[in-house]
């Protein structure tokens, strides 16, 4: 091994060459400060259904009663003008898995209707995209599944605050494959012991709407030692909307929570589904918004434009969704 | 005394020897590389089996092909230093030369006794704690001798036990297991391709090529001419 | 004042040595500084204050223990297999090895979805399994056996070349010094292939406590039953995400330690021929 210096100079211009590379890599890596307690206390002040990740999933949930949030009735505009302009623009939109069926639809609808656009849909759940976008990953145009963490990106200042509008509802309804391996013939027969039952977990918007709709279930029908019972059933909570009903199309649960756009859109004969009165359920509000760090305002705009126009309105409803009331 | 007569089908050629050896004999194996010396070491110690033939050591049979009497090589008895010697480079040198001993399962203050015997005679009683692995190869290869005589065996092999070891050492180590043997009265194979070895030591020679025997006799009347031998 | 690195042979070598210094310095710094932003993105209270939480003791507990599980099946049962394999020739033994290798190179996701087709209750042979009342996917066990799948590769590949480069040597003169099979391999071959055994079992457990994607596909994810660390960190950085940083971190310093421990061990022990 022979010395790596025997020149005093050679050291010093090793030292400045170090410091120079170490204050160059230190300052791509530091992202802009954000404190670690935000997310955490902006998280629970606007989303009183959430709890911490603990106590309440392995026991009863926490009564809730949320009211869905306010919604200004969506203005269903006349088929739009586009505006062309000759340049090729792709948009990335982040949005709620629960869309991935209908996306590649919108998708192709929207190109159409607005020749030279492409969209690329980032598919996850809202939490997950609302954590990529808090920790600087580019979007243009943002779909929310759940209000609160609309409101939350909203808060932090990553929307164009006036272009938060909302764009589709969903309700909640229980999936079975289509053998129905657990004989379930109603709400009730989630409680029996040994039924499996996959759900999303509570940070994931359906979840939250599952568990609400659960406890109103249980306060209005059945009893609270109904709903503990259905929550000692759950063998795993996942982390999107489609892992959800993938569990439960392989048959390897033998009941899912879910949306009922799914059930509708899912291939005829591989699920059945046992709907949840309407009065029990929570009707979860889709929200669509452009965000600040666009590159392209207008065209994000268009894509929102389009999503709210009767031709998206329709694909929506073609897949199951509801439209805003 | 130890008598074999052996026949096995190498990859390049039969080997077929007619092997005996008297207590107190050193009987030096010769031959160029791949004429079947290592071979015949192993297959007389059990690790090989030979196609047809016989092993017999003090009248015990070995390996009979006939009447197919198989010996394990744990059983058999045999002293078997290897090439390159194989000294456990993980143990101390006690505890090498113990190794034989404590297999059999033979009293611990027994194998003791015995341990610092033999440690004494091939002279490495000093380095009784030293890991192996520590050792020059001339120590090494004493160390491996001693183990292979501390079990008692009934013959001894060694596989070219000089190669690796500087004049000094072979000199004395060559001295060691002569006393060894005549001591202990028992056979002894030695395989090298040095003829000053075999002139040392050697009470008679087997000269091997391609299997078969194409001398014997004693190292005086070895043959200079005519015979291709690395030195 | 001479400036002799400015010297035609001096350039060079100022040149070569500026270049390995940066180049050491930058692969060290590419390695720890991602490590070191996660211990400045939360504070020292914060993170006393969020072990007490039971996401991250359940989480902690169900990795610790399902991952000294797994790699306790990989000694025991690929420690033989390994010797066996790699002392004998049979038919389909370049099968085998390639085998052995698969898991390495399988997308964990893919390893998880095949796991679960195979074992699942309506799976090839969980169908039968069922029958008889033994359920595989979203236990605890299923955990153990994602992790076992996708580890043991780093075992018993290592294991294996260590029992092919033993020079056999070693256990032939023993045998001929009369040890039985079972008494050379204590003695012989365990102790000379110890060390790097010991390196390729800190592997294995490293592997299986990072194990994410195949566990959430045949395990599933529930808090103290198959919410692991890993899983935890997931679903934490969505949701809450002051336990997942604590518990990347707490990840970290028991990597750190394992590492540590064993180059403790290593040096002790001493260096064998």
């Amino acid at each position: 091994m022979q010395k790596l210096w025997n020149d005093k100079y050679s050291v010093y211009l090793c030292i400045a060459c170090l410091l120079l590379c170490a204050g160059l890599v230190a300052g791509c890596t530091t992202s802009t400060s954000q404190p670690a307690t935000t997310p955490v206390a902006t998280a629970s002040a606007t989303q009183p259904a959430t709890p911490a990740l603990s106590g309440t999933l392995t026991g009863t949930p926490a009564p809730v009663n949320v009211v869905p949030a306010t919604t200004t009735a969506a203005p269903v505009t006349a088929k739009p003008v586009p505006t062309y302009t000759p340049s090729e623009k792709t948009l990335i939109v982040f949005t709620a898995a629960s869309l991935t069926g209908v996306s590649k639809d919108l998708g192709k609808e929207f190109s159409a209707m607005y020749p030279g656009r492409t969209v690329v849909f980032n598919l996850d759940g809202t939490q997950a995209l609302k954590t990529q976008v808090e920790n600087g990953a580019y979007a243009d145009v943002f779909i929310s599944a759940s209000n609160s963490y609309t409101n939350t990106l909203k808060g932090e200042g990553f929307f164009i605050n006036s272009t938060v509008k909302p764009l589709t509802t969903n309700y909640v309804t229980v999936i079975l494959p289509a053998s129905n391996p657990g004989n379930i013939q109603s709400l009730a027969d989630l409680a029996k012991p040994g039924t499996k039952i996959a759900m999303a977990a509570n940070s994931v918007p359906v979840g939250t709407a599952s568990y609400t709709a659960l406890a109103n279930l249980a306060k209005s029908t059945y009893s609270q030692d109904w709903n503990k019972s259905v929550f000692s059933n759950v063998v795993s909570y996942e982390t999107s909307e489609p892992a959800v009903a993938t569990k439960v199309s392989l048959g390897e649960v033998d009941a899912g929570l879910v949306y009922e756009s799914t059930y509708s859109a899912a291939p005829a004969g591989t699920l059945t589904a046992i709907t949840i009165p309407k009065a029990d359920n929570y009707l979860q509000t889709y929200t669509i918004g452009v965000m600040k760090q666009t590159g392209s305002t207008s065209t994000a705009q268009e894509f929102e434009d389009f999503m709210l126009s009767t031709i998206g309105q329709q694909t929506l409803k073609d897949y199951g969704f509801r439209p805003v009331s | 005394m130890l008598e074999a007569h052996l026949h096995k089908q190498l990859r390049d050629f039969p080997l077929d020897l007619k092997i005996q050896a008297n207590p107190g004999e050193i009987l030096v194996l010769m031959g160029e590389n791949g004429a079947g010396k290592s071979t015949v070491l192993n297959i007389l110690s059990g690790l090989l089996n030979p196609d047809t033939g016989s092993i017999r050591l003090n009248g015990k049979s070995l390996f009979e092909s006939v009447s197919r009497v198989f010996v394990p090589v744990e059983s058999r008895n045999i002293g078997y230093v290897l090439q390159n010697s194989t000294a456990f480079p993980h143990l101390s040198v006690s505890e090498n030369v113990a190794y034989g001993m404590k297999a059999r399962h033979i009293h611990k203050d027994r194998i003791a006794q015995q341990v610092d015997h033999w440690m004494e005679l091939m002279d490495i009683k000093n380095l009784a704690d030293v890991k192996a692995g520590k050792l020059s190869g001339g120590q090494k290869q004493r160390v491996a001798i001693a183990r292979a005589l501390a079990i008692g065996p009934d013959l001894m092999m060694l596989d070219e036990p000089f190669t690796a070891l500087d004049t000094e050492s072979r000199q004395s180590v060559q001295d060691a297991v002569c006393t060894c043997v005549s001591d202990l009265q028992i056979p002894c194979l030695v395989v090298t391709h040095r003829v000053a070895d075999a002139r040392e030591i050697g009470d008679r020679v087997i000269l091997l090529n391609r299997g078969v025997s194409c001398w014997e006799g004693l190292p005086s009347d070895m043959p200079d001419a005519g015979i291709q031998l690395p030195s | 004042m001479t400036f002799s690195f400015l010297e035609p042979d001096n350039y060079w070598r100022t040149l070569t040595t500026v270049g390995a210094i940066v180049l050491i310095a930058s692969v060290t710094l590419y390695l720890a500084l991602p490590v070191v932003a996660l211990f400045f993105r939360t504070t020292p209270e914060l993170f006393i204050s969020s072990l007490c939480d039971p996401a991250v003791t359940s989480a902690l507990w169900l990795s610790l223990s399902t991952s000294v599980i797994s790699l306790g099946i990989v000694i025991l049962v690929g420690t033989p297999f390994a010797y066996v394999h790699s002392r004998n020739t049979y038919p389909g033994k370049m099968i085998v090895d390639t085998l052995i290798d698969l898991p390495l190179v399988l997308p964990p996701a893919v390893a998880g979805m095949a796991l679960l087709v195979l074992y699942g209750r309506v799976g090839l042979v969980g169908r039968y399994l069922d029958m008889f009342g033994i359920t595989l996917a979203f236990t605890t066990l299923a955990v153990i056996m994602a992790q076992i799948f996708v580890a043991s590769p780093f075992y018993l590949r290592q294991a294996k070349s260590l029992f092919e480069q033993l020079d056999p040597s070693y256990e032939k003169t023993a045998r001929t010094l009369g040890a039985s099979p079972l008494r050379i391999f204590m003695t012989i071959t365990l102790p000379l292939t110890a060390g790097g055994l010991v390196s390729g079992a800190v592997m294995t457990f490293g592997r299986a406590l990072g194990e994410f994607g195949a566990t959430i596909m045949f395990a599933g994810n529930l808090p103290g039953v198959t919410q692991t660390m890993p899983l935890s960190v997931y679903v934490g950085m969505q949701g809450n995400f002051n336990i997942g940083l604590t518990i990347s971190i707490l990840l970290v310093i028991i990597s750190f330690t394992i590492m540590l421990a064993v180059r403790f061990l290593a040096g002790r022990e001493g260096r064998h021929a």
